[in-house]
């Protein structure tokens, strides 16, 4: 394995005057919790759709462990589980369906598949809920579905856009132990969030962007520099700091109504 | 709550719909273009049908048809909220629960806001027309403004009692899900209107009568056989129809509050869904193991489970199952049919190929990972094809077999079920095909079947491949006429077709989806973009 699991250059994404991803060169390195943090609107899910290979960038190469995404797809799509954010799953099949249908597309044989399905389900605690279709189930149970199928074939890499967006408590710390354990056997994970706690907390490298560029990258301590939090570098890295909403609201709260 | 505040919550709620209707306006170009024309085009409608109906005026069995005529509109007011449910958002009473009121005004309110609208206006102008058809002196035309008011309310309330008792299916997933079948209702039931309205075409409108007689005291049709009652000169029997339809306006009304009331005080419907679902083991196994492994197996035990799963697919294959069959065996038992009818099945179910990854929706991207190599592609596309084989032949040639059975023309059916294949092959290559190049959005909710602004695209797709997959047919089609009308032309002698055009469709078929898989390999980005539009 190369040190860095992902490579990208001189990214471009337009769609028609708005321009997503402008020009992104980027390492991430393997191995580690990589986190792609960015406000709304800042290009994160056009970057992570190019990088897996769902949308076509306008310019630029992509390389995933050492393999070109649109030359080398054989060997690039074995390899990632992607958890996308904003596209459906196949949502007429119960979450057991699902995994199996998954499973076998990717390749991996029948009983297996199985097994590991029926593990998945048991710890990301949605073995009660198996046989309901995928279409009942609530916003946190989608994305424990979704990320069980996209570890269901052993990725190197797994992509996971907004992870934790909708999600409640219990089950953000149940996707949270499994990725962990995930991590700490040599995998990458790649999560793009824009809450900044959560990324602190989990990542151990960092790359912010705005306007569809990067405004910095690296290790989290790196990142954060100087400033006390990972979100006060965030918001002077973004250039969101100063704002004063005190005067204009001075009739909200107790006293006259 | 005092009485100016009722009238201002009715006043408020009026002009809330009001409102809504106008935005109807302010929406993009072509969505706008389609309101105003399907408003338009409801009015025409409705003026055509009051002057049909005052030329109607005077003639045998008018008052019968007129009856029928409210009592269907009734009954379509009643329907209407449990297929369209988001035809009305001030139907909902639930996107008001959380003010303040109390449910007698917000009764009045609601019911006055239903009366504004192209629905009511249409309704108005059927039953006006109506009265002019039956009513005969001064006494009848009195009876009969009353009439429409009081029909015209049961109507609205109706359609507000069915609504607010059943608005925790219609704002469950099962609901919505009904919803997307409610095309098939309108297509079953336009095909009953016309078998209807040939019968009567053929035996007289006499035929109505006793049916009338009933629906007579059926509200809100009673409120119409009052106006005929007091022309008639029978005041008792119309104070009776009147009474009738105003003690059951009283019912509904009192049915709607008390579900109103009730929806205000519990919790919503879209927080207990799926419970019905839950536990229960889907039998995965048993379709599994009679399907190939692999890839193959795999892909065709979904596409089958979404036939039967997925409202929208499932609308789609009942729909070309009822119109593949009724097609060629009704004209076959009224005697105008031809065994070549017969092939209408295969070209419907063939059309099922279309599109294929657009079926998908969004999740097509869960696919696309998948396929790294025109191989794949290749794979995916053979077992779609294969699923639908599954169903689509045993199906065509049950039809082919009895529409021959109906006509007796056995000797024709070799060839017919040869052009029945030819013709399934050739939609499953050009349905591949198109899938690749021009693969469009299905929107999961509501009836519609493209995503705004890819109309153009469908169009291509589906008129453009059942061109191209009649002329791929052409040799086998030539050939059947050859051996009909060439020198030395019998009926028996068709039976080379059979084989002749399975081997033709089956070429057709696997040249289709050799040609379509590198373009899907090739195009999954684009696939994927055009099929998440909706």
């Amino acid at each position: 394995m190369t040190s860095a699991a992902v490579r990208v250059h001189g990214l471009w994404k337009r769609f028609g005057q708005q321009v997503a991803v402008a020009g992104i060169d980027l390492e991430l390195p393997a191995g580690k919790f990589v986190g792609l943090v960015g406000p709304n609107g800042a290009g994160k899910t056009t970057t992570l759709s190019m990088v897996t290979g769902l949308l076509r960038p306008d310019q630029g190469t992509v390389e995933v462990v050492g393999h070109d995404v649109w030359r080398d797809p054989v060997e690039v799509k074995a390899r990632i589980g992607v958890l996308p954010e904003g596209l459906r799953l196949f949502e007429r099949l119960s979450g057991r369906e699902l995994l199996a249908y998954t499973g076998r597309l990717r390749g991996v044989p029948g009983a297996e598949v199985d097994k590991r399905a029926t593990q998945l389900l048991d710890v990301l605690d949605l073995a009660g809920a198996q046989h309901k279709l995928v279409v009942d189930y609530s916003t946190g149970m989608r994305k424990k579905i979704g990320l069980a199928a996209a570890l269901l074939h052993n990725p190197e890499v797994l992509f996971l856009d907004e992870p934790f967006e909708g999600v409640d408590p219990v089950s953000a710390q149940t996707i949270r132990g499994v990725l962990e354990r995930y991590t700490a056997s040599g995998a990458t994970v790649v999560f793009s969030s824009h809450v900044m706690e959560l990324v602190e907390s989990l990542c151990d490298w960092v790359a912010v962007m705005a306007a569809g560029r990067i405004r910095a990258h690296g290790t989290l301590a790196e990142v954060r520099g100087t400033a006390p939090t990972l979100q006060q570098a965030f918001l002077e890295l973004v250039g969101a700091q100063g704002r004063d909403a005190g005067t204009d609201l001075d009739w909200l709260g107790g006293g006259a109504r | 709550m005092s009485a100016a505040t009722e009238a201002n919550v009715t006043a408020t709620v009026v002009r809330l719909k009001l409102s809504l209707l106008r935005n109807g306006l302010r929406q993009s170009g072509g969505r706008k273009a389609a309101y105003v024309a399907s408003a338009v085009v409801t009015l025409l409608f409705a003026v055509g049908q009051v002057l049909g109906l005052v030329l109607l005026r005077g003639t045998a069995h008018a008052d019968a048809l007129v009856v029928l005529l409210v009592a269907v509109l009734g009954l379509g007011w009643a329907v209407m909220p449990l297929f369209f449910p988001g035809g009305d958002e001030t139907l909902d009473p639930t996107r008001l629960v959380m003010l303040p009121l109390r449910p007698r005004p917000l009764v009045r309110a609601l019911l006055a806001a239903s009366l504004v609208g192209i629905g009511p206006l249409f309704t108005v102008c059927l039953f006006a027309g109506s009265v002019i058809t039956v009513a005969r002196g001064a006494a009848a035309y009195v009876v009969g403004a009353v009439a429409v008011v009081l029909a015209l309310l049961v109507c609205v309330a109706l359609a507000r009692a069915v609504a607010a008792a059943n608005i925790r299916l219609l704002t469950s997933r099962r609901g919505r899900d009904l919803a997307v079948l409610s095309g098939l209702v309108v297509a079953v039931g336009a095909q009953v209107v016309n078998f209807g309205a040939q019968r009567l075409g053929s035996a007289g409108l006499g035929q109505l009568d006793p049916v009338a007689d009933v629906l007579r005291w059926v509200p809100p049709a009673s409120a119409l056989g009052a106006v005929h009652s007091v022309s008639e000169g029978a005041y008792g029997t119309a104070a009776g129809q009147l009474a009738l339809c105003g003690v059951v306006l009283a019912a509904l009304i009192a049915v709607w509050a008390r579900h109103l009331t009730r929806l205000m005080t519990s919790p919503d419907g879209s927080t207990l869904h799926g419970a019905e679902s839950a536990g229960r083991e889907r039998s995965s196994t048993r379709l599994g193991r009679l399907l190939p492994g692999g890839r193959t197996g795999t892909v065709m035990e979904r596409s089958l489970r979404y036939v039967w799963r997925d409202p929208k697919t499932k609308a789609a294959w009942v729909t070309s199952l009822a119109i593949g069959l009724i097609v060629p065996v009704f004209n076959a038992l009224q005697g105008t049919g031809s065994v070549y009818f017969a092939c209408f099945a295969a070209g419907m179910l063939g059309l099922q190929m279309y599109n294929q990854f657009g079926q998908d929706t969004s999740a097509f991207w869960m696919v696309a990972m998948t396929i790294s190599s025109t191989r794949d592609a290749y794979v995916e596309l053979r077992a779609r094809a294969l699923a639908l084989l599954v169903i689509t032949l045993p199906y065509a040639t049950l039809v082919t077999v009895l529409t021959t059975a109906l006509l007796g023309d056995w000797a024709r059916l070799p060839e017919a079920l040869g052009l029945s294949f030819a013709l399934l092959g050739a939609m499953l290559a050009t349905g591949a095909w198109t899938s690749a190049r021009f693969p469009y959005s299905i929107p999961q909710e509501g009836y519609k079947n493209v995503a705004p602004g890819q109309v153009g695209l469908a169009w291509i797709s589906i008129f453009g491949g059942m061109a191209a997959g009649a002329l791929l047919c052409a040799p086998v089609i030539v050939a059947a006429i050859w051996l009909h009308t060439g020198p030395d032309a019998t009926a028996g002698r068709g039976w080379p077709l059979l084989p002749a055009g399975a081997a033709h469709g089956a070429a057709l078929a696997y040249a289709g989806l050799r040609l379509a898989a590198p373009r899907t390999a090739a195009r999954l980005p684009e696939i994927l973009t055009a099929v998440s539009k909706a």
